[in-house]
């Protein structure tokens, strides 16, 4: 379990590494590195086999968290343990900082990084089922210069999304969380810090007693996170109570057609995913709740 | 208290462990540590398909990679070795030999198909992806139903009709057992793959010397002698010339009791090209081909009164056995399942039928108290009665248990029981257990709509077992030997052919021959692991044997140099051998402090001048001791598993675990609290995690650790463990308390699984793992695919 | 062969030295430094054994790349108990409870309790309960002990009193 060769590029700026993707000549590969702990575990497993890696860590400006305008943007750098204990985050996307401590074990967290989760694009990882729940904009840079990606428009497949090759993942731009509003990440994994057998993000909005904005999105059960927008439309100017739970889990449900693995049944996977978005929207009406 | 200079009494206390600066300064030798000048690295090709005939192979362009030394093919390696063979003069088996490196059929995904030394093993991979080989594609054969069925592709010429080996064997009046039922109880249960994954993976380092011949493989083996006298045939190195060593070992459970195909072929590559080579399996391969324990399908019938007595048993074992056989042969398991059944029960009459069946799996090995499904159905069984006659697990257990009261006396497998307190854990236990007020919480949860199961269990583990348990198993119960040696200046070495992995064998015979001798615990050191140091023994580490036989041939060694100094000392202190004392190294005159001898002063003459100590007297400071066991014995426990069932999630969370637990007398109660704690660590992971899994088509699913689960601190319950330690008038009262855990856990646990899902009137547990699929399944929430 | 230049400094001593660019940092440290204490246990990133401290924080010195710790500092198990043979209190803390059996594991677990005992020094949030303690620890794969005995060791390490209990 050794990688095979590869040639190493680390760029300092993004131009440079736009220049590292875009200059491919009979390369083969080419793979961003960024916190490395999927791509790392690829490499040795001769899973992927790059003619090329463009290691991105030692780019400038892309390990900061800013929040202006109500809108918090996230370098792609910024290391999953640092976005966790970040004040910003904690305060503004309640819903990250739930998800995650749910994201492997410490020291994977350390050295992972946010952007590079979603540009994994794990379809039972958390960060892109956050991104997915919170219509994260998804900053990209290429040759063309930067362009923004809606998160419905970035998670395009099983570990594929909209980056070109010749594009990354620069930062992460969510919408802060606004008074009356609260999050909750739920999820059913075999072990601790496993990948989700099905997971669930919800940040629900409330407004007295009813609920103004629902969004809600499901890890695990497809070949990218799913939006439950049929539990979203249930919810909305609705009380929240077992019956009304009962509708948006039921009707989301019903959509869904996971597939099997050793670790779960597609009926499992479908199931818990009616459970946790049942616990999730609850938890995050009464963290809502509180903040009224 | 802490190890220091201590010079009696550490029998039995929670002495500090030799071990640990090592380990935790991470200054110990395993085997990737090695490094020599020169040192080649081995990666083994591996099949990709599960039953094939190699066609073709084609190592061209692995040869010409710049650092590659030796691409050998399955016939290049067949040149320079003998085929594995671990055939015995056992009736009915059969055991086929297999190459090294295969050449012509390929019988499970990961056999090794090429070995590439070169000077790095990210070389030796790069070269492996550039070997192109063909196969033709043949049946795989993925279960023992599919083996046995009318026919199906046999896997080898010498194994008919997949059968490795079958055998049915009748003790008692089996006929008359189950005329005289009220009920007869019915039970089966299909356990799946699972594997011994220590930590540190199979590996060694072999390095030929051109200039002597002499070979040394430095290995990561449970039984140093073994592997050497095995392997010394097969790559045809004569045995004098050839020195098996083990230094620090990270984990065997059972897999590293056999030799396997991967060492032949790395000492026979060290010899074809004169040098060091290393081969360390990687976690992957590790998964793949390192084989795995456990898949055993097995039907009970038991005959019982209505008041839940136990009058005869009827049992069936299908063992799949996979494709290559390993030692011990598999008609050992089926012995020890056989005879160990019955366990601490009155059983008038038993009859058991076995079939072993080969498959295209990697080889099915030893884990952990291999037999370990014995104690799994016979204690659910047990609750089934229960459950038929209206009684408590409590009260069926107790009916039909083996007192002290009611010993000496025979298992109906002819197994004689003495001193065996399984009866008088599992009283314990139920003493401490309030089983009213567990049912009180039970239903108060219900009522909360939260699901609650309570399970128990009771067993007896030959560990060491005794001279007829092992003959009605047909292996050996062979003597320990320990070589004790006063050095000159009166510190001790002893060398014991245990190979410790774990099992603290370093500070426990430390602690013994420092009170038998009258030594410092540091003024004692124990060499293992070196076959050009050790005297032999064909077991090493494995079975639990060392708390009673290792110990054993300690205490016994002690004892004879003890006597030897203290006949010496009796001369040059004018003092009868039973006035003297030994303590801190220093003989000397009961209540005389005076008048007294340093042990090294006595070791240094004995040494330096022998012809000048007293005369008559025996001066040889070094005694090699052989321990008969003095009949051996077993081990017992029992346990308590408490649980909750998500009825959501299917999650099963053990929330409580009480062990009650006999080894005899404890040398160290913290080295037996960590086998313990340890070996239910693994069963519980066991059943609810882990799962050496295959495909349909025979390609293996679970190869990283993000596929097989093993059970991690959070999935692990605190375990609280009760000691009992009854006396023997033996000199050795120790027990062995390795496997144990692993034995009980998976059916205390199951029970209490079985227990909460028949509170909501659901059916029993009939397949392991116990996944949360599964567990929703059996409940009834969703449906099986 | 596709190498680098790197300068690390590695339980306080700078070395420069030119690697592999495919070299994982576990095998520079294990083979080029000979820093054998840093166990391989998957090489996937799942069992923890490879545990080391980069830059401060733990890290699985497995899944990344040697050239990646150009310019870090780095600490692994020989780092931690002084030549004289006296244990760090994180050891002795884990020796005092009869934390390991084996020892393959064992480095991996004694960074991972280190770099919770570094992470209170800098008055960053650490486990309190034994369930804490098993969940921080949950990247570390033991097969021998169960884990009750390293969560003992674990407590004893985040509570100072290494050496003071029998």
């Amino acid at each position: 379990m050794k990688p095979a060769v590869f040639e190493y590029v680390s760029p300092t700026s993004v131009d440079e590494a736009v220049t590292a993707l875009s200059t491919t000549d009979d390369i083969g590969d080419v793979k961003v590195l960024a916190g490395g702990q999927s791509l790392v575990p690829l490499l040795s497993l001769r899973l992927a086999q790059p003619g090329r890696i463009v290691d991105i860590n030692g780019i400038e400006n892309l390990s900061e968290i800013t929040e202006e305008a109500g809108v918090v943007t996230i370098g792609a750098l910024v290391r999953q343990a640092v976005a966790g204990r970040s004040d910003v985050v904690r305060r503004s996307i309640p819903l990250m900082a739930a998800a995650i401590p749910l994201i492997g074990h410490g020291a994977i967290r350390n050295r992972g990084t946010v952007g590079g989760s979603i540009a994994h694009a794990d379809p039972a990882a958390e960060l892109p089922t956050v991104a997915a729940c919170l219509d994260a904009e998804l900053v990209a840079q290429g040759p063309g210069g930067e362009r923004s990606i809606r998160a419905a428009d970035f998670f395009t497949g099983f570990f594929t999304t909209a980056l070109s090759e010749d594009e990354i993942l620069t930062a992460v731009r969510i919408r802060a969380a606004g008074p009356g509003t609260g999050a909750a990440y739920e999820e059913v994994a075999r072990r601790h810090g496993d990948f989700a057998m099905a997971g669930v993000a919800a940040q629900v909005r409330l407004d007295g007693d009813t609920v103004a904005e629902a969004r809600i999105a499901i890890s695990g059960v497809d070949l990218a996170p799913v939006r439950a927008s049929k539990a979203e439309a249930a919810l909305a100017g609705r009380t929240i109570d077992d019956a009304v739970l009962d509708e948006a889990a039921d009707a989301t449900v019903a959509d869904l057609s996971p597939s099997s693995d050793l670790h779960g049944s597609a009926a499992y996977r479908k199931h818990i995913a009616g459970v946790l978005i049942r616990k999730a929207v609850r938890t995050a009406a009464a963290r809502a709740r509180e903040t009224l | 208290m802490a190890g220091g200079s201590a010079i009696s009494g550490l029998v039995g206390a929670r002495v500090h462990r030799k071990e640990d600066r090592t380990i935790l300064t991470g200054t110990g030798r395993y085997v990737d540590d090695v490094q020599a000048r020169g040192m080649l690295h081995a990666h083994f090709l591996r099949s990709t398909v599960a039953h094939g005939r190699i066609t073709s192979i084609d190592v061209d362009e692995a040869r010409k990679v710049e650092g590659v030394v030796r691409v050998f093919t399955g016939a290049d390696m067949s040149a320079i070795t003998e085929d594995l063979s671990f055939a015995q003069p056992i009736p009915g088996l059969h055991s086929p030999s297999y190459p090294a490196i295969a050449h012509d059929v390929v019988r499970f995904v990961g056999e090794p198909v090429a070995l590439i030394i070169a000077e790095s093993r990210y070389i030796a991979e790069d070269a492996a992806g550039l070997i192109e080989i063909d196969y033709d594609i043949l049946d795989p054969i993925m279960s023992t139903t599919a083996g046995l069925a009318d026919g199906a592709t046999e896997l080898f010429g010498d194994v008919p009709g997949n059968v490795v080996h079958t055998d049915e064997q009748l003790f008692g009046d089996i006929e008359a057992a189950f005329s005289q039922a009220d009920h007869v109880v019915e039970q089966s249960l299909d356990q799946h793959r699972w594997a011994c994954n220590p930590m540190e993976t199979r590996g060694g380092v072999a390095t030929y010397e051109t200039g002597s011949g002499q070979l040394v493989y430095e290995a990561s083996t449970q039984t140093t002698h073994t592997l050497r006298f095995l392997l010394a045939g097969w790559i045809r190195q004569p045995i004098h010339q050839f020195r098996v060593t083990a230094n620090n070992i990270g984990g065997g459970f059972g897999l590293k009791f056999s030799a396997y195909r991967e060492d032949v072929a790395v000492c026979a590559a060290a010899k074809a090209v004169g040098g060091a080579v290393k081969w360390v399996e990687d976690r992957n391969e590790h998964l793949v081909a390192a084989g795995a324990a456990r898949e055993e399908q097995l039907t009970l019938q038991a005959a019982v009164k209505a008041d839940g007595t136990l009058l005869g048993l009827r049992v069936t074992m299908k063992l799949d056995a996979g494709a290559y056989p390993i030692n011990p042969p598999a008609t050992v398991y089926a012995g020890l399942v056989r005879t160990t059944l019955p366990g601490p029960y009155k059983l008038p009459a038993y009859h058991f039928q076995h079939h072993i069946v080969a498959t295209n799996k990697a080889s099915y090995i030893s884990l952990r108290g291999p037999w370990a499904v014995e104690t799994l159905v016979r204690e659910r069984l047990m609750d089934k009665i229960a459950e038929t006659c209206g009684i408590s697990p409590v009260e069926v257990r107790t009916r039909n248990l083996i007192t002290l009261d009611d010993q000496p006396t025979k298992m109906i497998t002819n197994v004689t029981l003495e001193n065996v307190t399984a009866a008088e854990t599992f009283q314990k236990l139920v003493e401490m257990v309030d089983l009213d007020e567990v049912r009180r919480q039970q239903e108060a949860a219900r009522a909360e709509g939260r699901l609650l199961g309570f399970g128990v269990g009771t067993f007896i583990e030959p560990a060491p077992g005794t001279q007829e348990f092992w003959a009605a198993v047909g292996f050996p119960f062979g003597s320990e030997p320990c070589r004790i040696r006063i050095e000159i200046d009166g510190k001790v070495t002893a060398f014991t052919p245990q190979t410790p992995h774990g099992q603290s064998h370093e500070t426990t015979l430390s602690q013994l021959i420092a009170d038998e001798l009258g030594v410092g615990f540091d003024d004692i050191r124990i060499v293992y692991g070196d076959t050009d140091a050790t005297p032999f023994s064909m077991l090493g580490t494995g079975g639990s044997r060392a708390a009673t036989m290792a110990s054993g041939a300690a205490v016994y060694g002690a004892r004879e140099l003890r006597k030897r100094v203290l006949e010496i000392a009796s001369h040059m202190l004018e003092a009868s051998v039973e006035d003297l004392q030994i303590a801190d190294g220093v003989v000397s005159v009961k209540g005389a402090p005076g008048a007294s001898v340093p042990m090294g002063q006595i070791a240094m003459g004995c040494w330096l001048a022998p012809d000048q100590m007293p005369p008559g007297t025996n001066t040889e400071m070094e005694f090699v001791a052989d321990y008969d066991g003095e009949g051996g014995g077993f081990s017992q426990a029992s346990h308590a598993c408490w649980v909750e069932v998500d009825q959501q999630t299917g999650k099963i969370e053990v929330q409580r675990f009480l062990v009650v637990e006999d080894c005899g007398k404890m040398i160290n109660p913290a080295v037996v609290e960590g086998q313990v704690i340890g070996g239910i660590a693994m069963g519980v992971g066991g059943m609810l995690l882990e799962h050496s899994a295959y495909a349909e088509d025979g390609q293996y699913l679970t190869a990283t650790f993000m596929d097989y689960l093993m059970p991690s601190a959070p999935e692990l319950p605190e375990i609280e463990i009760e000691h009992m330690e009854f006396e023997t008038d033996k000199v050795v009262g120790s027990r062995g308390v390795g496997e144990g855990g692993t034995v009980l856990a998976p059916a205390a646990l199951l029970n209490a699984i079985d227990d909460a899902l028949a509170q909501v009137g659901r059916p029993r547990i009939t397949e392991t793992p116990i996944t949360p699929t599964r567990m929703l399944e059996l409940l009834g929430v969703i449906e099986k695919e | 062969m596709n190498t680098r230049e790197i300068t690390v400094t590695v339980n306080g001593r700078k070395r420069t030295v030119n690697v592999e660019v495919r070299r994982t940092l576990a095998d520079f440290l294990r083979e080029d430094l000979g820093l054998t204490a840093t166990h391989l246990g998957c090489e996937h990133g799942v069992c923890g054994a490879c545990t080391v401290i980069v830059d401060g924080h733990t890290e699985r010195s497995c899944t990344q790349l040697a050239v990646q710790a150009d310019g870090r500092e780095i600490t692994t198990v020989e780092g931690l108990a002084t030549g004289d043979g006296e244990l760090h209190p994180v050891q002795q803390a884990l020796r005092d409870n009869h934390s390991f059996q084996c020892g393959f594991c064992t480095p991996g677990f004694v960074m991972t309790i280190y770099g919770m005992c570094e992470d209170k020094k800098a008055g960053r949030p650490v486990p309190c309960s034994r369930t804490e303690i098993r969940e921080e620890l949950s990247g570390n794969i033991c097969r021998c002990t169960g884990y009750q005995s390293i969560v003992d060791g674990t407590e004893a390490a985040l509570a100072g009193t290494a050496g003071k209990e029998s």
